[in-house]
């Protein structure tokens, strides 16, 4: 049996009383200290002011001291070490779920997701609730791609901190990977702060929006996402993807002037542009983009075709 | 704890050692050629061909203040505008009016929008300074000098005024632009602003009880009086050293009331004053809700109105069945952006006739079934707006505790606003107010509008007072529909005040920082509001204005309280 096993059982995890969900982070912290080889690699010297603790019969608080040291000097994985200790020493210690928490956090501070997934997840049913758990356990979850998990962690973090730019970032992502398209929206499209969007957030809003069809509301997020981030290359290119498709040419060939002046060597937004301007019959523009965007290394074959076309244009006109 | 151990150590996480989130880059960003190609551009063959004389697209400013369509009061101070835009580098303000009167240029180069002062004792570890958003550190800034904003105000009265906003590239090529109109409206405000100007420093004792504010802090709250025609506030009670609530002014603005806290922390005390220029709390002016016990032990009001005419106050308390901490739902957080939610779940109105000094339930709003608070006069004194809901236990058995603002473990109320005759104080049968009641919302803080015509009330999911989700709606005096205002801010928007001639109604919000702010907006003979306009510099920019209230009296009416009262805590 694995350690994840030991935490997920097929029980529901209400039904567990906290003697058995005790008895289970005895075993896993067991596990851990016997199994984990990541852990065994470490090198682990306690500090000198606690080796003489630690050789008396050390108790759980010892081993808890010990872990938060470890911690504190970013070893994590020592510190998930001690702190399993302490479970296994006194798997009834006050303050049971915030150790549980902290084993979880140093296993997934040492790298350890899927375990400190299932040492998080046993310390919110120990009754560990607060912004920090449901964030790691959040980002524990995106990295082992639980995307539905994931998206309940930080739905429970955003109830703490609705205003906080991490918590929505992710959310919107994690929301927009599931295909939610209008919870996305929802959780993005009126923020508590005065209009507050991060670039990550006017992006995922404007792909929601389109996946929905609603094409004007995206470009108008994304110029609202622009002029808070005028530099973004992303948005720009995501706002004249949109403006194209709705034919509004010139407003793409503004968006991508406006690009041009933070990122004036940009092959990619050269290469729009002369496309755009093609469109927009101003060969000139557009042979000079083009013509730039190959310059700068871009290598593609449409925008070489699409130069051979506006030069046989411009040939056409002489 | 048993004695001898010592608590847990807790190790702090840093921010810098967490990973990414997640990728997100692949989800929306950088793709355009790809975009461009699927959407059939990889090739422009056959070409789609536009006009050749199409005109150029001019980026689009986003104006964020004030909004298309805002109305200022005659006379207040210059405000000033903010826009985003990531097109211009210098900007062209071009204003015109409808009276033909000369237009009005104006340039900008371009500041960025900045923080007001701080004040340095409302610095806390529970805390944090005010810091602009990431918009609001993207916004540009341009304030109008006093002249300039003189004579937009004279020549935007009888219509509107159109503000033509253009951004500039090298100089001279306009590359962005953006419209809105204002106008000045031929309403005054008229009254000076009342307000408490309160530090957010959330206090957690060693026992991990969490207070609202540390009673060592409690001297830091002001009451300040703000004419919004100058340019600053001016503080006219402070350094108090026992805690006050609640104030409210009568509609002749020549009575002035307020909850003070007595000695051993009695919460049985109310201040009842003539309104003048130097004004006095005397030990003599203190009420003490309840002298003889007869309404019962709790001697606690809450929200307590002082009559139109100066003669009674209403207020909610317990009734005569239950103590304080029965009737009321409090909970205290250590976030400084919502750090209390406080409401009653039990309640009856009672009033006290200040020549008598008794203090009476009021019949039809005194039924033990139900909660019943927020009491408001009718401008006539006739009628008693409140808001009811069915009584219940602040809290159950079990109940785990709220973590946060709108946590679902917060006691769900939602009340209904209800009116009823005073009729002397014999009271009668409460209506309830369609379009405020049975929403599946709570219906809460009614104002009546001076003319009788209107109820401006708070809308919110559960209890009521700083709710994030607060919003103001209107509805008719007698019920109706309710509508929205249009002035709603994106967080928070409560503790509203009707000026004198009901053409302005004054709020709180935190839209653009978790430190309140005062707005004012305009409400016509249809009860339009409109969108809300900013006062400026109530405050430190790491302070909060709550309970504002216009003051019936002149600008300068109300040039200092002191308080004389002998047994206050010292």
């Amino acid at each position: 049996m694995t350690m994840p096993d030991l935490f997920r059982s097929k029980r529901s995890r209400r039904s567990l009383g906290l003697p058995h969900a005790r008895r289970r982070i005895c075993l896993a912290a067991l596990f851990l200290l016997t199994a984990s080889p990541l852990l065994c690699a470490q090198n682990c010297t306690p500090p000198e002011s606690m080796k003489a603790k630690l050789q008396d019969k050390p108790n759980a608080a010892v081993y808890n001291d010990l872990g938060v040291w470890f911690a504190e000097k970013e070893q994590y994985g020592c510190a998930a070490n001690a702190f399993a200790t302490s479970l296994q020493t006194e798997p009834e210690q006050p303050d049971l779920a915030h150790v549980v928490f902290m084993f979880g956090v140093s296993l997934y501070f040492s790298g350890d997701f899927k375990e400190a997934i299932g040492a998080l997840q046993q310390a919110e049913q120990l009754g560990t609730n607060e912004i920090k758990i449901h964030t790691i356990l959040a980002t524990a979850l995106d990295s082992t791609h639980e995307t539905a998990g994931a998206i309940a962690e930080w739905r429970a973090a955003l109830a703490f901190d609705p205003e906080s730019s991490t918590v929505l970032d992710s959310l919107s992502s994690d929301l927009l990977l599931a295909n939610d398209f209008q919870g996305t929206i929802d959780v993005l499209e009126t923020p508590r702060l005065l209009g507050q969007r991060t670039e990550q957030q006017s992006a995922n809003l404007a792909t929601a929006c389109t996946k929905t069809g609603k094409l004007d509301e995206a470009a108008k997020v994304l110029r609202e996402g622009l002029n808070i981030a005028p530099g973004s290359l992303p948005l720009v290119h995501q706002l004249t993807a949109i403006l194209v498709q709705l034919g509004r040419l010139e407003e793409a060939k503004t968006a991508l002037e406006l690009a041009l002046a933070h990122h004036p060597d940009d092959a990619l937004t050269h290469e729009a542009l002369g496309v755009v301007l093609a469109r927009l019959k101003q060969m000139a523009g557009a042979k000079e983009h083009l013509e730039r965007a190959i310059a700068l290394g871009d290598s593609t074959p449409a925008v070489k075709e699409n130069l051979a076309r506006v030069l046989a244009e411009l040939g056409a006109e002489k | 704890m048993l004695p001898g151990l010592q608590p847990l150590r807790r190790f702090k996480l840093k921010a810098h050692v967490l990973p990414p989130a997640i990728a997100l880059a692949v989800l929306s960003l950088g793709f355009l050629p790809a975009h461009l190609r699927q959407l059939g551009l990889e090739k422009l063959s056959p070409p789609v061909f536009a006009a050749e004389d199409a005109p150029r697209a001019l980026w689009p400013i986003s104006i964020d203040y004030p909004e298309d369509g805002s109305i200022f009061p005659p006379g207040i101070t210059p405000p000033t505008f903010l826009w985003l835009d990531a097109g211009g580098t210098s900007w062209s303000i071009d204003i015109s009016f409808a009276d033909k009167s000369a237009p009005i240029h104006a340039v900008s180069s371009g500041e960025h929008m900045r923080l007001g002062a701080i004040d340095p004792e409302c610095v806390s570890s529970t805390n944090q300074p005010p810091k602009l958003t990431l918009r609001q550190g993207a916004t540009w800034a341009w304030t109008p000098d006093a002249s300039t904003w003189a004579a937009i105000q004279k020549h935007s009265v009888a219509k509107p005024a159109s503000v033509t906003l253009t951004g500039y590239r090298e100089g001279h090529t306009a590359f962005s632009q953006a419209h809105i109109s204002l106008s000045t409206s031929a309403d005054p405000v008229g009254a000076p602003i009342f307000y408490r100007d309160v530090p957010l420093m959330p206090s957690k004792g060693t026992d991990g009880v969490v207070e609202p504010l540390a009673p060592s802090a409690i001297h830091l709250i002001h009451w300040r009086l703000r004419d919004i025609q100058k340019p600053e506030s001016h503080t006219v009670l402070r350094d108090m050293p026992s805690c006050a609530n609640c104030h409210s002014f009568s509609a002749d603005g020549k009575t002035f009331g307020m909850d003070i806290d007595g000695p051993a922390n009695d919460k049985g005390l109310y201040a009842v004053v003539p309104v003048q220029k130097h004004m006095s709390i005397e030990s003599k002016d203190m009420v003490h809700w309840n002298t003889d016990g007869r309404a019962g032990q709790t001697r606690v009001g809450f929200m307590s109105q002082v009559s139109p005419d100066g003669r009674y106050v209403v207020s909610t308390f317990a009734g005569p069945m239950y103590k304080l901490l029965q009737s009321y739902y409090v909970t205290n957080f250590t976030d400084y952006r919502f750090l209390q939610v406080f409401y009653p779940t039990r309640g009856i109105l009672e009033w006290l006739s200040r020549a008598t000094g008794l203090r009476q339930p009021l019949p039809g709003a005194d039924d033990p079934k139900f909660a019943q608070t927020d009491g408001v006069w009718s401008p006539d004194g006739k009628y008693i707006v409140f808001a009811r809901a069915e009584a219940r236990p602040p809290r159950v058995q079990g109940q785990p505790q709220a973590l946060y603002a709108n946590d679902p473990n917060e006691t769900q109320i939602q009340y209904d606003l209800y009116r009823i005759p005073f009729n002397d104080g014999k009271g009668g049968t409460p209506e309830r107010i369609v379009g405020a009641s049975e929403n599946g919302m709570s219906n809460n803080f009614p104002k009546v509008s001076p003319d009788g015509r209107w109820i401006v009330f708070v809308q919110c999911r559960n209890g009521q007072l700083m709710r994030p989700d607060s919003q103001l709606y209107i509805v008719p005096f007698g019920g109706g529909v309710a509508r929205r205002l249009r002035a709603n801010t994106s967080l928070m928007n409560s503790w509203h005040s009707f000026s004198p001639n009901g053409r302005w109604l004054v709020f709180s919000s935190k839209s653009r920082s978790p430190y309140t702010q005062m707005y004012l907006t305009h409400i016509d003979a249809d009860g339009t509001s409109s969108p809300a306009i900013l006062i400026d510099n109530a405050t430190a920019a790491n302070r909060a204005v709550n309970i504002p209230e216009f003051a019936n009296t002149d600008g300068d009416g109300i040039e200092d309280i002191e308080v004389h009262v002998a047994d206050l805590p010292k």
